[in-house]
């Protein structure tokens, strides 16, 4: 993960299609034409797993039925703990067979219709009550050792205390880089978690909608929906503040801001 | 062993409206699902194929935009899908509407099991899986939350009951009604998703099934909705937990749980 912040590599987030799609050939294509062109880019894509609870179909199986290059040092997979065992070793395996080897680890947001890890699924019966990226962690740890570079989450806006406690145990359960929520200032529990890891590879989220009120349940207050936001300027200061991350951009226009982030990150 | 499982499409929300005049619901501009109850009736129809073989049927009986929910049947592992449509079957009640996929399933032939979720979320009846049974003559058990085993020619099911359970053996053929504990519905997979797109599903008339006109549609139904009305506001309790701060958390805990909201 250093190679990426050395080299300047941005982690581009990209949503499969929904599981209800209407459109869904159309919605394949626009994938396909979304993650060739930041394999072309240089840049890492990061395919999520049901963002938001929303069913929708793996990044592994968009890889395999679309037939898209793995190259393994530009593709990162999400990974939450709502899935039956059996899926989970689905996307597992199909990952280590087509050379993928970043996953974020996440806890993730669950619905009615997502099942769910249980504790005994992953050889933490008794121990928890239920299955969070500790345990996912483990468990990908002790069945495919040495095979995966796994990231986590970091939330500067849960309370600190709380928050740092979590990681160290995500970080001892075999994490390897840290992710954050986005930031759209210099933010001192970041600046925290950068003193306190300094060997550790931290990925910042740059939010990249001009809807920042969208961003209010993340910070934990109401942001106005009228608060007059600029991405491109957002990212360039945040490429100022924190030259020793990389940086993670979610919900980036391909169509409106692509072309513009080719030379910010200098 | 066949194994025909009896699914509907239902509006996707519940905000749906009654037509006065009609007292039914007013379908039209509504965005339409698959009943969520008969989602583990596929499951379970399908994970009983991948333990004993066979091949699992999916009907519904509804206007062609049912077709829909038959797709997401065989995207979720069901191998044939048939969907019977035509004006003739329009208003049927859940009488007449058994009928309809009785005497369908009478056309499929030497089908062992029927399965169907407890009920549709629109109409809240849990009639039509029972009524089935009963237009075939055939066993059968509902509610039905396990299923224990099934051995040459029965099956074996654990039905919940408000004061426990029931452990029932019936010889196939059979039907049975699912609830929702029975099974964790899988997640399609886009390859299969992709396969049902592509499915040619046959549509059946009454022709096709041997139906009997006067049975089917609004002449062969003999409900009569006389009144509809929303059932009384539920009072919202408010619980106490008192402790200390650990106590209070796992008292919670167990409060949510037992409610299945966690």
């Amino acid at each position: 993960m250093l190679h990426h912040i050395k080299n300047k590599v941005y982690h581009i987030e990209i949503l499969p299609p929904k599981q209800d799609s209407q459109k869904l050939e159309a919605d394949l294509e626009l994938f396909a034409q979304k993650y060739n062109r930041v394999m072309e880019s240089g840049y890492c894509a990061c395919i999520t797993d049901n963002a938001m609870g929303h069913l929708s179909f793996q990044g592994t199986e968009m890889i395999e039925e679309l037939g898209l290059e793995v190259r393994p040092e530009q593709v990162m997979i999400h990974l939450n703990t709502f899935h039956t065992l059996e899926d989970l070793h689905n996307i597992l395996d199909t990952c280590k067979s087509k050379g993928i080897k970043y996953l974020l680890v996440v806890s993730g947001d669950g619905s009615e219709r997502l099942p769910k890890l249980q504790p005994s699924d992953v050889g933490a019966e008794g121990k928890v009550e239920s299955v969070t990226s500790v345990e996912l962690l483990k468990y990908i740890e002790s069945k495919y050792p040495g095979t995966f570079t796994m990231g986590v989450a970091f939330n500067p806006y849960e309370p600190p205390e709380h928050e740092f406690e979590k990681l160290k145990r995500k970080l001892d359960a075999g994490a390897s880089f840290i992710i954050t929520q986005p930031i759209i200032e210099k933010n001192k529990i970041v600046d925290e978690l950068l003193e306190k890891y300094p060997d550790i590879p931290v990925i910042v989220e740059a939010w990249m909608s001009r809807k920042l009120h969208l961003l209010s349940e993340a910070v934990g207050y109401e942001i106005p929906e009228n608060t007059q936001y600029d991405p491109i300027e957002t990212l360039k200061s945040i490429h100022k503040l924190y030259p020793q991350c990389g940086v993670y951009l979610a919900l980036l226009g391909f169509k409106t801001q692509y072309h513009l982030i080719k030379d910010i990150w200098v | 062993m066949k194994i025909v499982v009896c699914i509907k499409q239902v509006p996707a929300t519940n905000e749906a409206k009654i037509d006065p005049e009609t007292k039914r619901i007013i379908r039209e501009g509504l965005n339409s699902i698959l009943n969520p109850f008969d989602t583990y009736a596929i499951e379970e129809g399908v994970r009983i194929r991948e333990k004993f073989g066979g091949e699992v049927i999916a009907i519904s009986m509804g206007p062609e935009k049912a077709i829909e929910v038959l797709r997401e049947a065989l995207s979720l592992g069901v191998d044939k899908a048939i969907l019977l449509s035509d004006k003739e079957f329009a208003g049927s009640d859940t009488w007449a509407t058994s009928y309809a996929l009785a005497k369908a399933i009478e056309k499929i032939g030497d089908v062992d099991l029927v399965i169907c979720g407890k009920q549709a979320i629109d109409g809240d009846t849990a009639q039509v899986g029972p009524g089935i049974a009963a237009h075939l003559g055939w066993v059968q058990a509902t509610y039905v939350m396990k299923v224990e085993d099934i051995q040459d020619g029965s099956i074996k099911v654990r039905r919940m009951r408000e004061d426990g359970y029931d452990i029932c053996e019936m010889n196939f053929p059979a039907v049975i009604t699912v609830l929702k504990d029975i099974n964790t519905p899988r997640i399609p997979s886009l390859k299969r998703r992709l396969a049902a797109r592509q499915a040619q599903i046959p549509v059946w008339k009454p022709a096709d099934i041997g139906a009997d006109t006067d049975k089917i549609g609004l002449d062969g139904s003999p409900t009569r909705v006389v009144k509809t009305a929303p059932p009384p506001a539920k009072k919202n309790v408010a619980k106490r937990i008192e402790g200390t701060p650990k106590e209070c958390a796992e008292a919670l805990v167990r409060e949510l749980r037992m409610r299945s909201i966690i």
